[in-house]
């Protein structure tokens, strides 16, 4: 697994949970204990009222398509091999909306609005990312 | 100090080419000489230089940030220089940073150059370049997206809440084009495309086809600025501000509730019109740097031309380009012009001044006293909205 050569995330103190979490197959949203918003991507500060005393909760896992494209070429070389990439905008029912490829599908399948569900693929020893798949009927 | 105001005097432009044996140095002196040139005033009038920061040029930023147009060009009326970036909207900070120093009263002119060349850049490079500049570095980039990608994401949800079929937004494709074919400045010109050139064109990211994204570009522009009564006295060449308004929305598109940015487009328009005591229907000629073909519908609908949804069927019927009853963007956008970077935003108003002086040849919009123009930056993260006449109301 240490041949991945696409792009890890950069990682920073307060997103370090969320990256645990993953590697644990767990979906952590930032949570904020003042004004008790889910906030994504995680921050220092709570954007509505920087507050900094912030937590983590488990996200169902379930999500539902908002736009997706399924891009062709274009990519940087270390894509390559992946095309054709389907790129998702997901909506959380815990109000918040990720960015994500959607996986375990073919591009023709996919529509607006469709119901995924996370699944999480250890693309290093360190690192775990998050992607979306149908769910099954 | 009371407010003086903002008049373009002066305007250079080199043709958008891929031509790395044309120096970024090369356009940049053309340019501002032919810009103080077309303002008709001596060089040493100059007062300050403020550059349109170039993306992906760093060698040409730290030139530009630390005082070497001044000193190459000899300008010595000059005080002071300064570089704005937010990508393609660094040329709107250009001129509010001019405004600035000619409110002040210290300064009459200031000059605000462009250049960009990018054909000398290896294309893996650019596209890299471009999927990290604006992206998330932690939740976007891991996962393939680039700025195509990102804006079809974006075009994908506008036909689905609109209804816009793919042939309504390739014709949006098809009339830059054909302003780009008209304008002896595009990278294009002489080259229309119809509907099935896009249409046939390589799938990049769905629902964007190859000519539908962008084609990195070499080129650059340059402005003279002054006072509205120095303006005044310098006859037909002056082109005023009227109003100006901005909005910001994000930098990470996912996380926009106004995601066509209509919200971002009414909002600085009305407050730019406000400022003109003008209204959107005053407008002759509506100017709209997005890029990517929705931003060319979504701002019709924000502005109010249209109903929200409507936009792209204005386009599909001819009346958006060339010989059209709502004649928008003669620039061409990135589109139809070829992308130099930061420099679109500068292309958009110099082809603005153009229009208002009556110079803009084939692609003339009949008796252009007014004109609206957007810029955005980023992954479109704002929307800076300025109306321009060519007399002051
Ligand atoms: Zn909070």
């Amino acid at each position: 697994m240490s041949d991945y050569k696409k792009p890890l995330p950069e990682i920073q103190p307060y997103s370090q949970a969320f990256w645990d979490g993953t590697k644990q197959h767990k979906l952590l949203i930032q949570h904020c204990n003042s004004c008790d918003s889910n906030i994504f991507y995680p921050r220092r500060d709570c954007p509505k009222c920087w507050s900094q005393d912030m937590g983590w909760i488990e996200a169902s896992g379930k999500a539902q398509v908002y736009t997706y494209s399924v891009t062709l070429e274009g990519v940087e070389q270390k894509f390559v091999e992946d095309l054709p990439i389907i790129l998702a905008w997901i909506d959380l029912p815990e109000g918040i909306r990720m960015h994500t490829n959607l996986v375990e599908c073919e591009p023709e399948d996919v529509h607006i609005g469709m119901e995924v569900e996370v699944v999480f693929r250890d693309v290093t020893d360190e690192i775990t990312l998050p992607y979306f798949r149908p769910v099954k009927a | 100090m009371s407010k003086r105001g903002l008049a373009i005097v002066g305007i250079g432009e080199v043709p958008t080419l891929r031509n790395p044996e044309r120096t970024r140095w090369d356009i940049l002196l053309d340019v501002c000489m032919e810009a103080v040139r077309d303002a008709g005033i001596d060089k040493n009038r100059i007062g300050a230089v403020i550059s349109n920061n170039p993306m992906a040029q760093p060698g040409m930023q730290n030139d530009m940030s630390l005082g070497k147009i001044p000193e190459v060009m000899g300008l010595e009326g000059c005080r002071d220089i300064a570089i704005c970036n937010a990508g393609g909207a660094s040329t709107t900070n250009c001129l509010r940073l001019a405004e600035q120093h000619i409110d002040s009263g210290q300064v009459d002119f200031v000059l605000i150059p462009h250049t960009t060349v990018q054909s000398d850049i290896p294309p893996q490079d650019l596209i890299n370049f471009f999927a990290t500049a604006p992206l998330d570095k932690q939740f976007e980039y891991p996962y393939g997206v680039t700025f195509n990608g990102s804006m079809g994401l974006i075009t994908q949800r506008y036909m689905y809440e609109t209804g816009a079929t793919e042939e309504e937004l390739a014709a949006v494709t098809v009339a830059l084009r054909a302003w780009g074919a008209l304008d002896p400045l595009s990278i294009f010109y002489g080259k229309p495309i119809t509907l099935d050139d896009v249409m046939n064109s390589r799938m990049i990211s769905t629902p964007l086809k190859a000519k539908e994204c962008n084609l990195l570009a070499d080129g650059g522009g340059a402005m003279v600025v002054t006072s509205r009564d120095i303006a005044k006295e310098m006859g037909d060449k002056a082109v005023y501000k009227l109003g100006h308004g901005t909005r910001f929305m994000s930098a990470t598109p996912m996380l926009r509730e106004d995601v066509f940015h209509r919200q971002s487009y009414r909002e600085s328009s009305q407050d730019a019109l406000s400022q003109a005591g003008l209204s959107i229907h005053d407008m002759d000629l509506r100017q709209i740097y997005g890029a990517y073909p929705y931003t060319q519908c979504s701002a019709l609908e924000g502005y109010g031309v249209c109903e929200e949804g409507q936009g792209a069927k204005l386009w599909a019927e001819g009346r958006c380009g060339p010989g059209g009853d709502i004649p928008c963007t003669t620039m061409g956008d990135a589109t139809g012009r070829g992308h130099t970077g930061s420099g679109v935003s500068m292309a958009f108003y110099l082809d603005t001044v153009r229009q208002l002086r009556g110079q803009a040849g084939e692609r003339q919009v009949q008796n252009c006293e007014h004109a609206i123009l957007t810029t955005s930056g980023g992954s479109v993260m704002n929307t800076c909205t300025t109306v321009f006449g060519r007399a002051i109301k």
